[in-house]
């Protein structure tokens, strides 16, 4: 068995996290660019090729067409749902797409969890690239209100990526682990996490038993659209509304002047949780520059309304947990929107204390899914997460009421028996809706799955069929029917309503080989061939050089030796051979190398390999 | 003081090793996780007899300890076999202590494991000595509906409905109280050793109070909703 990490899967960036062995602290692991956020973009090149990150952050500008951000909204989401989002958002929803969304990009296809995958791919590579060891198990954080849907294209998107997905955490919950391991924080504890796209806030309970520190979530609450995103979108229609007065520009919402508009503005908000004014300069397609100072109190007066969204849940969230702000032991903030000072100013008037800001809100979330992935893989119990589903549990009944059976806050598992039998001689069937919200008809809930009882025919009210509805620890519905009369256990073949059944994920792990990047062990050859090609030609060049001449014929020996040794290695897919033997040749040519470097520019090269001469 | 009486679970046969065993979350013999013995219910996995008084921090204390036992997360590396029990052990005792940490689901559930209220039975009907003031309260509710899809006044409606919310929620408070009250003597007829006849004549009054409180409760959160 591989690796286990700790993913955060987030509307803007992602991360992935492990848990060191020897200080036993988690820690964020860099990408190839030293730094430990991936963009959660995804860029399809013509050939098919695959780009996640950063590069295909800068090709929101160049290729928006091709480019997608903040995939996170379309997570378990029907076409339906997502209207609103597509007045805001450049994603070009295939018409086509029924139950489940489907994304173009350039002249292909994807869903969301298949999008998500390619994050959680390129998380992988990073991780795999640190350790040099396969990475297949990992716990993947949510966002605490995701409701089964949003869940379970979770899930799917890690499987997708051939990642054994242990646990979905929720978010909060797994920043107060890191929280917790931190300070050694005891007590009721509120976590505030306003991320890009999603807001939580969660309220636990830190216990601290002889066996352990038990972390029980009581309550959450808050809206899975809702977040940084939403103030650049005010930014963005504000200033897109002063170009079009001023300089009569109206630039198509989606295109790449917005684009570029979009990200001038986020610099903007960021600058400004620093300084309390900041200059924007636009050059515009007439030739003019749209110059406009902010001050940070204007920003403030804009975005008022999105911190004001996030002060109902808050207030449920107490009200559920029975507590008044001021019996809170702790607040925490996460999420990098928390970085806004007027949200640390809200968050402190309320709750009457100074919130804690000591993690790196961008890490701490990916921090706790490490701990917990640290918990699960080595069994070293010492801690134990209690979380709660976010929503209650309900079946439809007659007229379209919903009958909860699992309420909201409930601890995870739960489950509930329903009893069911028929009303008309003969019947075959009952149809039964499952859903999930707090609204009192089912029109007004998150429709889960619908599925079928088959029953043998027998007179009205005679047949017993007792269901049970099963949250399990990641949040995610299961449910199974039971003949009381035999005790014959069925099969409920449950259809979502607006995620991917089994054939469909079938389908495209299968799609995903092509597009899939090599596994681990193929990388590294890969990897070492073009190394190795790299240092071979630079030392023919180095050969051929009038200086080489001065190399005693002993050493000339050794580097044709280790020249041919390399070239015969390289015939084959030996990484760690090839690795050896790159070495070896490093040096030998070492001599060489400083031959060549007897010019003027010796200074500005001491300490270089050959390949890089 | 009274005497509390003993709890223990029904013997059973260990899924694993086929032993024989009296334990009551993992197999002394082989020492894998137990299936919760048949006819075991919430009250027995938290070693309680069956009363409705609870202590609500030994009940806390219990279920942390068992969280820690039979959570699922202790089960990762372990067999498909204990995987799924571990999940069902965890989900019951969840939903044990979420029904037990209620008062009114704790009633609930003891009437149901006792017979007395059975699943979609308990009716909703208007208690008789209530009749007229809900006929009252229904009267003025649709008259404020209408006055509010006219768009006429609706001062004086909403103080009488005011009136009324508070009224029932009197009452609700005294169905409460008579809850209590006959929860008490429900844990005293158990300490007496009460036979079934006298049992059952106090679960019949205590599925009373449940429904009658259940409808107050209705009324009061309509007008609730109305007066928002």
């Amino acid at each position: 068995m591989g690796k286990i990490v700790g993913i955060d899967l987030g509307t803007t960036n992602s991360l992935v996290a492990y848990v060191d062995a020897q200080t036993g602290e988690p820690r964020c692991i860099p990408g190839p660019s030293g730094s430990t956020l991936c963009p959660s973009v995804v860029s399809i090149d013509p050939d098919g090729g695959i780009i996640v990150g950063e590069p295909a952050r800068r090709r929101l500008l160049t290729q928006p067409e091709r480019s997608i951000y903040s995939v996170k909204r379309l997570m378990g989401r029907g076409p339906s749902d997502v209207q609103s989002e597509l007045k805001l958002f450049p994603f070009r929803i295939d018409p086509a797409s029924r139950n489940v969304i489907r994304v173009q990009l350039g002249d292909k296809v994807f869903t969301p969890p298949e999008i998500s995958s390619f994050i959680l791919r390129e998380l992988k590579n990073w991780a795999e690239s640190y350790f040099g060891e396969t990475v297949d198990r990992a716990v993947i954080t949510v966002p605490a209100y995701f409701n089964d849907a949003q869940r379970q294209a979770t899930k799917d998107a890690g499987k997708l990526a051939a990642l054994e997905v242990l646990r979905l955490v929720n978010e909060p919950t797994a920043a107060a682990l890191a929280y917790g391991m931190h300070e050694k924080q005891r007590g009721k504890v509120a976590v505030y996490d306003l991320g890009g796209g999603t807001f939580d806030i969660s309220v636990l309970k830190l216990i601290f038993t002889g066996e352990g520190d038990i972390y029980q979530v009581l309550s959450t609450n808050g809206d899975t659209h809702l977040g940084g995103d939403d103030i650049d979108n005010l930014l963005q229609a504000f200033v897109h509304e002063q170009i079009l007065q001023h300089d009569q520009i109206d630039f198509s919402p989606h295109g790449e002047l917005a684009q570029e508009l979009r990200k001038a503005l986020i610099d903007i908000k960021h600058q400004l949780s620093e300084t309390t004014t900041a200059t924007l300069r636009f050059p515009l397609p007439n030739g003019n520059v749209f110059v406009r100072e902010f001050t940070r109190g204007a920003l403030e007066a804009l975005i008022r309304p999105v911190v004001d969204r996030t002060m109902a849940p808050v207030k449920q969230a107490l009200a559920d947990a029975q507590l008044k702000p001021s019996e809170l032991d702790e607040v925490v903030l996460v999420g990098g929107t928390t970085r806004t000072p007027l949200i640390r100013r809200t968050v402190q008037e309320f709750f009457d204390r100074k919130p804690h800001t000591e993690l790196n809100p961008d890490e701490v979330v990916a921090l706790g899914a490490a701990v917990q992935a640290n918990i699960m893989d080595k069994g070293v119990k010492n801690m134990l997460l209690l979380d709660v589903t976010p929503l209650s549990l309900g079946i439809e009944t007659y007229g379209g009421a919903v009958a909860k059976v699992i309420p909201r806050n409930s601890t995870i598992p739960a489950s509930a028996q329903e009893l069911y039998t028929t009303g008309v001689d003969n019947q075959t069937g009952i149809d039964i809706h499952v859903l999930q919200g707090e609204r009192e008809l089912a029109k007004d809930c998150r429709s889960l799955a619908r599925f079928t009882l088959r029953v043998p025919p027998a007179p009205a009210g005679l047949p017993r069929i007792e269901v049970k509805f099963l949250i399990d620890a990641n949040g995610i519905l299961q449910v199974a029917a039971k003949d009381l009369r035999t005790g014959e256990q069925h099969t409920v073949e449950v259809q979502p309503s607006y995620g991917l059944n089994d054939a469909d994920i079938e389908r495209m792990l299968e799609e995903s080989i092509e597009y899939a990047e090599q596994d681990f062990a193929e990388r590294q050859v890969i990897e070492a061939h073009t190394e190795a090609e790299s240092i071979l030609s630079a030392t023919a060049k180095a050969l051929a050089n009038p200086q080489a001449a001065q190399l005693p014929a002993t050493e000339r020996q050794k580097v044709d030796a280790s020249v041919f040794a390399l070239q015969e290695a390289v015939k084959g897919s030996d990484y760690k051979l090839i690795r050896r033997q790159i070495d070896e040749l490093n040096r030998t040519t070492e001599h060489l190398a400083e031959l060549l470097m007897t010019s003027a520019v010796q200074t500005a090269l001491e300490g270089k390999k050959l390949a890089e001469v | 003081m009274s005497t509390q009486l003993p709890v223990t679970n029904p013997p059973l046969v260990c899924w694993n090793c086929h032993e024989r065993t009296i334990g009551t979350h993992f197999c002394p013999g082989c020492g894998k996780l137990l299936q919760l013995p048949l006819g075991s219910d919430y009250f027995a996995m938290f070693e309680l007899p069956r009363k409705l008084w609870i202590e609500m921090g030994a009940l806390e204390q219990k279920f942390l300890q068992l969280s820690w036992k039979l959570h699922p997360d202790n089960f990762v590396s372990a067999t498909e076999q204990e995987r799924e029990i571990s999940l069902k052990r965890s989900s019951e005792l969840n939903d044990a202590y979420r029904t037990l940490r209620d008062p009114i689901a704790r009633v609930e559930y003891l009437l149901a494991i006792e017979g007395t209220r059975k699943n979609g039975e308990n009716k909703q009907q208007a208690p008789p000595e209530l009749l007229e003031e809900v006929f009252e309260l229904n009267e003025s509710l649709d008259e404020l509906r209408e006055a509010k899809a006219e768009g006429s006044d609706t001062a004086s409606l909403r103080q009488r409905l005011e009136a009324a919310e508070k009224n029932f929620g009197e009452k609700l408070k005294d169905v409460d109280g008579a809850l209590q009250s006959k929860a008490r003597e429900w844990d005293g007829a158990i300490d007496a050793g009460a036979e079934v006849p006298d049992r059952g004549k106090i679960m019949a009054q205590l599925n009373d109070l449940l429904n009658r409180r259940s409808y107050i409760r209705n009324l009061v959160v309509n007008v609730q909703k109305e007066l928002l």
